[in-house]
């Protein structure tokens, strides 16, 4: 079967999927805000080599980055309420927020250590050779100096991290991409509607990736 | 006021630091001289605990440590009786030259913000560097930098700043305004131990030179002493070549 393509719908499936696009970004922005925290705790665990917790920390990051992204969400929100009754009360929402928090962690930590032992060590000397403490000279002068090459990596995930908000749809998580997915199935108008979100998707990124750009010279410019 | 006590330091098998014994007293200006590779910033770092020697007491001003059985409340108590003036300089990037001096103040000793900047100012304008106060290290020329690595060293409250070739990684045109920094330093008594190539800043500046070969003290005196009518063989023979070569 073969149709004429549609434009005049995709102008007027617009709208409708932007007034979701809030639930995508928030779901992003938590999901991102959560990474990061996670994240920096997994890589600082990993540059001190605290023992024992550090072995745990590896064997979280090898779980997260080895296996899909789909598999750890349905694990997180059809599998874990089956075993431990406190997950049975979460929503999908809070669910893929969690899950996409938890995936991404493991990348990101992996970034921030990377950083983090890109710094020379000469600035850690000079920070203990004064009478700072680790954790002083951590917060004082290497994170601040470590944010600023791990920026560009952090801000690639967040950027994919928005993308794989569309996999929140398989939760039951209404947003975009699953609105698109109805709007498709009542409409028959498959490829309008995908291409529609598609769109939507493409210019989000778009604009992050300028924020990116823009946020890269800032900090390049500071020394 | 700074006593070290049978300091040795070993690499594995290589034993860096064998039976180091020395004393300074308040005020006084210590260089030590001796070939490269001979364990001298080696033994400055084991003053300050960057390397952890593998055994002997330290005692800077009221902190006795002792490698055998040290702690990490020692190691920083330690730390803060000194200071210490790197060969690459070591400035933190991410702060301008104001906030490097004041970041010990702030950090290490709790003085308010505004009563460091306006201490560590006043420091920095003391090094010849009023005009550079919120410039990054990164603008900075190497003189620049090492000045203000000596200022940020002076506004910490240590007894001692120890000095590892503050001038070695410099360009020779830069050499002579860190040395400047340091002659006036020595004259206000700031107690000090000063690794260092530069033999005529120890002939002049020195109270006392300590000659460093092999892991050992192999001679220390005053820099009459020392330059013009050495013990050992060897301080003989160190000293002829520096002097030839016109350090």
């Amino acid at each position: 079967m073969q149709s004429s393509f549609d434009f005049q719908y995709i102008i007027e499936l617009m709208p409708i999927l932007l007034k979701y696009l809030g639930v995508t970004m928030e779901m992003a922005l938590w999901g991102f805000v959560f990474a990061l925290i996670l994240a920096l705790g997994l890589a600082l665990v990993r540059v001190f080599k605290i023992t024992f917790i550090q072995h745990l920390v590896s064997l979280y990051i090898s779980f997260f980055r080895g296996t899909p992204l789909l598999v750890q969400l349905f694990l997180l929100y059809y599998g874990f309420p089956q075993f431990m009754p406190i997950f049975v009360g979460m929503d999908a929402f809070t669910a893929a927020i969690i899950g996409l928090s938890l995936h991404f962690s493991a990348y990101m930590a992996e970034s921030i250590r990377a950083a983090i032992l890109g710094i020379d060590k000469s600035q850690m000397e000079a920070c203990l050779s004064l009478g700072m403490t680790r954790f002083q000279a951590m917060k004082r002068v290497i994170l601040p100096q470590a944010s600023r090459v791990a920026t560009p990596s952090l801000m690639n995930y967040f950027i994919d991290m928005i993308k794989s908000t569309s996999l929140a749809f398989t939760l039951g998580v209404v947003e975009i991409m699953a609105k698109a997915q109805m709007e498709a199935s009542s409409s028959f108008k498959f490829f309008e509607s995908f291409l529609a979100v598609a769109i939507v998707y493409w210019v989000v990124v778009i604009i992050f990736t300028r924020i990116q750009h823009l946020l890269e010279y800032k900090l390049n410019k500071a020394y | 006021m700074i006593k070290v006590t049978s300091l040795s330091k070993k690499f594995g098998d290589l034993e860096v630091l064998k039976d180091i014994n020395f004393e300074v007293s308040q005020g006084e200006i210590i260089v030590i001289i001796g070939p490269s590779g001979t364990g001298k910033s080696t033994l400055l770092r084991c003053l300050n605990y960057l390397e952890t020697p593998t055994s002997g007491l330290i005692h800077i001003g009221d902190v006795n440590i002792d490698a055998s059985s040290h702690t990490a409340k020692e190691v920083t108590a330690l730390r803060k009786q000194s200071s210490f003036v790197f060969q690459n300089y070591s400035l933190f990037a991410n702060k301008t030259a104001l906030q490097n001096v004041a970041e010990s103040l702030i950090t290490v000793w709790g003085v308010p913000k505004t009563e460091a900047l306006a201490k560590s100012e006043a420091i920095l304008i003391k090094v010849g560097l009023k005009d550079k106060l919120h410039i990054y290290p990164s603008q900075l020329s190497g003189g620049q930098q090492q000045r203000v690595g000596i200022a940020r060293a002076m506004a910490a409250k240590g007894e001692v700043i120890l000095f590892d070739e503050p001038t070695s990684a410099l360009d020779p045109e830069w050499v002579d305004e860190v040395l400047a920094v340091m002659k006036q330093l020595a004259v206000e008594r700031q107690t000090m131990i000063v690794v260092t190539h530069e033999m005529q800043f120890a002939k002049e500046v020195a109270d006392t030179v300590i000659f460093m070969e092999d892991g050992y003290i192999v001679e220390q005196g005053s820099p009459q002493q020392i330059f013009e009518n050495p013990q050992h063989q060897r301080t003989k023979a160190f000293v002829k070549r520096a002097l030839k070569k016109g350090y």
